[in-house]
């Protein structure tokens, strides 16, 4: 009877392992599958099996992704758009959220729900629009044209989030402040700043998260490389090597890279503020 | 304290950045599309006036209604196909210990940080006819014949596939913390009572969730709603109208047709649909939690 038991916990545990495994398996492969064709030159992909053991590895296909997709540029343009949006979404929020949530004036409720507001709104609806608005104002291909929509479709969320962090901050440290005769500005950076370091955290990762894959945004308001961001390399490279499939995949996984690693490297952290953001808002 | 904290030139200098980039990138660009959905305008020229034409056209356009009906389509997807799968996963993954754990959330969670950009080309290449990846697993499991992903019978399931491949993850992720925060206790007191498995996870884990549920299922709604830049890259809405979504559909009329005052109107539908649904889905769970 015990062995029995044991036997059916065993296969049990098997099969559910079984199941976890599959669906790594599928998740996972794809990538396995795209770095290893990046390797290979385009006339090997047309053999039978999953994957190729390249005759020769072709590095050359990088180095063509690398040069010709604009990578160190594009990469350079990312990381300060994002840099910038995030830092910008941090301290509106924060600014905004301590407003609306401690100090005493009328519009607060108000001004609060119509800040929220943009969670709601699909950005695509304002693309034409922006579109029409940047033109006029001759700020297409220029930094402002994606560094606003995106600061101001981060902006909701970090709002939420920073309202809902700064309950958890007791109102007698602020009393304190003022006694001893902080101003509001002293208050809100040097002493509730601070204490808001996991909502930071978290709104960073979630911002950075919405913008750093973003697209459809810049290609709509970009039309030179000037600040184009990550995923240029790849649109615009499809066209250029169009038969040249293994350049292709090559510059893919260039393009995936860069976030990839940082996730690995971070992945404690951002999984902690991914949930934490997902479970608050 | 109360003075200190009632002044108005203080409040205004934090509030205003808000405001501003609030102003300037969603509520001006939405009242000029409301005004331009009230013309013919086509991009160039001058807009002509032309009442509610564009929103009475819009009413009986049939490839607005295969746009919600696709939305619906991976709605359902994601509630009956992706969800059930991620919390079955998140499950089992919160009963295995040590270092495997890390590892394989690890390995869920990736697809999630890429690129949509990169994903949909990476798609493109897997249901490729001649050298995909799908039809090379199909090929070692003894099927012969090529089959054709972007048909129009089959295009929607094939983008349904990437889209619940690409979002998996974050799903996952979310349902496991969930489950990580119910008290081990009332396992405990399950398993004296000498449940299983199976009741413990319809009788326990499950009720238990029910609010992580019923945020996940919005955002799966919301986001099925949102769709555009996997579809727009992957199909581009095609073949025929058979993938379109109401955001790529008025991308296409304004820039493609060069109907701006049409893709206008459209945008202003969807943005009425997209509040009306996230409310009516907030109002649904609101009433249920008092219950």
């Amino acid at each position: 009877m015990k062995k029995a038991d044991k036997k059916k916990t065993i296969a049990g545990k098997s099969i559910l392992s079984f199941i976890l495994i599959l669906v790594a398996v599928v998740q996972i492969f794809p990538l396995i599958w795209l770095i290893n064709f990046s390797l290979a030159s385009s006339v090997e992909m047309f053999t039978k099996g999953l994957l190729i053991i390249p005759k020769k590895i072709q590095w050359g296909n990088y180095i063509k992704a690398y040069v010709d997709g604009h990578f160190l540029l594009y990469l350079k343009n990312s990381v300060l758009i994002n840099v910038l949006a995030v830092v910008l979404v941090i301290f509106i929020s924060i600014m905004a959220a301590f407003a609306c949530k401690r100090m005493y004036w009328k519009l607060r409720g108000f001004v609060k729900i119509v800040l929220l507001l943009g969670m709601m709104i699909p950005i695509h609806a304002t693309l034409l629009p922006n579109y029409k608005i940047y033109s006029s104002l001759d700020i297409t291909d220029t930094l402002w044209a994606v560094l606003i929509p995106y600061v101001a479709f981060s902006l909701p969320q970090g709002m939420f989030l920073m309202t809902s962090f700064l309950d958890a901050v007791p109102e007698e440290l602020e009393e304190a402040a003022v006694i001893d005769g902080c101003g509001i500005y002293r208050i809100l950076f040097q002493i509730v700043t601070p204490l808001l370091k996991p909502a930071i955290a978290t709104v960073s990762i979630m911002t950075f998260l919405n913008n750093w894959n973003e697209f459809i945004m810049a290609s709509t308001y970009l039309s030179t490389p000037k600040w184009k961001t990550m995923p240029f390399s790849l649109l615009e490279f499809t066209g250029q090597y169009s038969s040249n499939y293994a350049v292709q995949f090559a510059v893919m996984a260039l393009t995936a890279a860069p976030a990839i690693l940082v996730y690995i490297l971070l992945n404690k952290h951002i999984t902690k503020g991914v949930a934490m953001g997902a479970i608050k808002g | 304290m109360k003075k200190l904290y009632s002044n108005k030139l203080v409040i205004l200098s934090l509030v205003l950045p808000g405001i501003f980039v609030f102003i300037f990138a969603i509520l001006a660009p939405i009242s000029l599309s409301f005004y331009y959905g009230f013309t013919s305008y086509s991009g160039m020229g001058k807009a002509e006036f032309i009442s509610l034409d564009n929103y009475i056209e819009l009413f009986s356009d049939k490839n607005f209604h295969i746009s919600l009906r696709n939305s619906l389509f991976l709605a359902l997807g994601f509630i009956f196909i992706q969800h059930p799968l991620a919390i079955i996963v998140a499950v089992i993954l919160d009963k295995l210990q040590g270092k495997a754990e890390g590892i394989l959330r690890c390995i869920y969670f990736i697809p999630n940080v890429i690129s949509v950009a990169v994903i949909a080309y990476l798609w493109k290449f897997i249901y490729n006819p001649d050298f995909g990846l799908l039809n090379n697993v199909l090929k070692t499991f003894g099927y012969q014949g090529q089959i054709n992903w972007f048909s129009s019978d089959n295009a929607i399931w094939s983008v349904l596939v990437v889209l619940i491949w690409h979002g998996f993850g974050w799903g996952m992720l979310i349902y496991y913390t969930g489950i990580k925060n119910i008290d081990p206790v009332l396992y405990e007191a399950a398993a004296i009572d000498g449940a299983n498995t199976t009741v413990t996870f319809f009788r326990i884990t499950l009720p238990l969730m029910k609010s992580v549920i019923q945020v996940n299922v919005t955002m799966a709604i919301i986001s099925a709603l949102k769709q555009m830049e996997t579809v727009y890259l992957l199909t581009n809405g095609g073949p025929g109208n058979s993938t379109q979504f109401a955001a790529n559909y008025l991308y296409q009329q304004a820039f493609k047709a060069f109907r701006y005052g049409y893709g206008n109107a459209i945008g202003v539908v969807f943005i009425i649909i997209c509040l009306a649904v996230t409310i009516l889905l907030n109002k649904m769970f609101q009433e249920k939690k008092i219950a």
